[in-house]
């Protein structure tokens, strides 16, 4: 197994078996650096739960204002996600009351349904690459409701997506320095895309998402359609990923731990537990990254302004000094208090949605498929960054 | 037994009214609310669920 730290002292975060099983590699970081340095930028890697959670609670030092935006291919940064407070603050007022725990829980009936016809489409064969048939169809055909968009353009969606986020899926051998202009030109069809479908809500209104924040007003003042589009371009990105990810972790897990998986077939209402305590475990969202805004101490450590810090949620959610049993996987634990979402005032926008999906998948799947695992001879294979669980191969008794 | 949130503390993660959703509820933020701030013993176990899973340390349990 490639090592986290290299012989330099060196941080790597983007071998395939740190994506596979990252827990050893959080223990030693919290032990021997918990405020590392990154390889190639030396810029600051932090693991402690404490530090992680300080610098998430200080947006006014650890800012959400990246000025490499071109990295991901979009023109301006992306509200709310890329804002600080307190301007960050009138945009989730705007819209938390669209991603509340109530409205999402009102699409649970639609995820069942939707999980159910996905599973009926391959449950007879007895097995399937759990990725491709359930992790991205799934909540990418939530998402695309919830926003009022038609399900027919999933695929462009989707390529979207993974040219922006992962631009060397399918592009195998591309030198990095091609990337950034694979990311761009999705950007410019992204921006394209959510213009026209702005312009057709603005002629013929609808029940959904894109008409309401078409018309949406801070301190009575309509959002300019850039902002409106700076939106959007979050959406996409934070809507079509994450719960995917978490769903191959999540599987992973289950599918290699029968006895744990047993326990939530016996009884069901250990799920909703279950969903947090591998959102903790597992954290898809292995870190998110802050700019410093002003020389700080963390753990001894002296970080400088400028730098970018990368704040491990991942090992923060597996500290010893935080949790109680940290390395052990209790599907009833008392006290979670996991930042698998963030904390502080990025606290994911989406976690109500992603919680409502991952609770839905989890029963539909369960009752449909209890026992499977992974196809024997066969190793699931992970992205690095978002541990998405790329290749995941499950069979099953027919 | 007293219970309290700090408004300005809570993100509106959403813990506390879904593990103790007889003392807490959420606004239309998905913020929290104490439904009452004088419990009765039949509430105390819920509200030091809700209280222990805050990631934000916001609600405050006293006698």
């Amino acid at each position: 197994m490639a090592p986290v730290i290299d012989e330099s002292g060196r941080i790597n975060l983007f071998s395939e078996d740190f994506a596979r099983c990252p827990q050893p590699g959080y223990a030693e970081l919290r032990s021997r650096c918990p405020v590392g340095r990154m390889i190639f930028s030396g810029d600051p890697v932090i693991s402690r739960y404490e530090d992680v959670l300080w610098a998430l609670r200080h947006p006014e030092i650890f800012s959400s204002e990246m000025e490499s935006q071109m990295q991901l291919g979009t023109e301006r940064p992306m509200i709310p996600q890329q804002i600080d407070p307190p301007a960050q603050t009138r945009y989730r007022k705007l819209l938390d009351p669209h991603f509340s725990r109530r409205k999402m829980e009102e699409l649970a009936p639609a995820v069942a349904r939707k999980a159910r016809e996905l599973i009926d489409g391959f449950i007879e064969r007895g097995e399937c690459e759990f990725d491709s048939a359930f992790a991205i169809p799934l909540p990418c055909s939530a998402f695309l409701s919830l926003l009022g968009l038609p399900l027919s353009d999933l695929s462009f969606f989707l390529e979207l997506k993974d040219d922006i986020i992962r631009p060397h899926k399918g592009r195998p051998g591309m030198p990095p320095d091609q990337l950034p202009p694979v990311r761009k030109a999705a950007g410019t069809r992204n921006y394209e895309y959510f213009r026209r479908a702005l312009d057709e809500r603005e002629a013929h209104p609808r029940d959904d998402m894109l008409t309401a924040l078409s018309r949406a007003e801070i301190d009575g003042e309509r959002l300019s359609r850039n902002e409106i589009l700076d939106i959007c371009f979050l959406l996409l990105l934070a809507g079509l990923d994450t719960v995917t990810s978490t769903l191959g972790c999540n599987m992973t897990y289950l599918a290699s731990n029968p006895d744990q998986r047993r326990r939530l077939i016996e009884d069901p209402k250990l799920i909703p537990g279950a969903v947090e305590e591998l959102l903790r475990w597992e954290t898809p969202v292995v870190a998110v990254p802050r700019v410093i805004k002003r020389n700080v101490t963390l753990s001894g450590v002296e970080l400088k302004e400028g730098q970018l810090a990368t704040l491990l949620l991942g090992a923060a959610n597996t500290d010893d000094e935080h949790f109680d049993d940290a390395q052990r996987v209790d599907f009833e634990r008392e006290r979670n208090i996991h930042a698998a979402f963030g904390a502080g005032p990025h606290r994911c926008l989406g976690s109500h949605l992603a919680r409502m999906e991952l609770r839905v998948a989890m029963e539909v799947w369960h009752e449909r498929i209890p026992d499977y695992r992974i196809k024997p001879g066969e190793i699931p294979r992970f992205s690095p960054g978002i541990r998405e669980a790329l290749y995941l191969p499950l069979v099953w008794e027919r | 037994m007293r219970v309290r949130v700090d408004r300005a503390k809570c993100v509106g993660h959403g813990r506390c009214y879904v593990l103790a959703p007889d003392v807490f509820e959420d606004d239309e933020r998905g913020h929290c609310v104490v439904m009452s701030e004088r419990i009765g013993p039949e509430l105390h176990e819920q509200a030091r669920r809700g209280e222990q899973n805050c990631p934000e340390g916001a609600i405050q349990l006293s006698d």
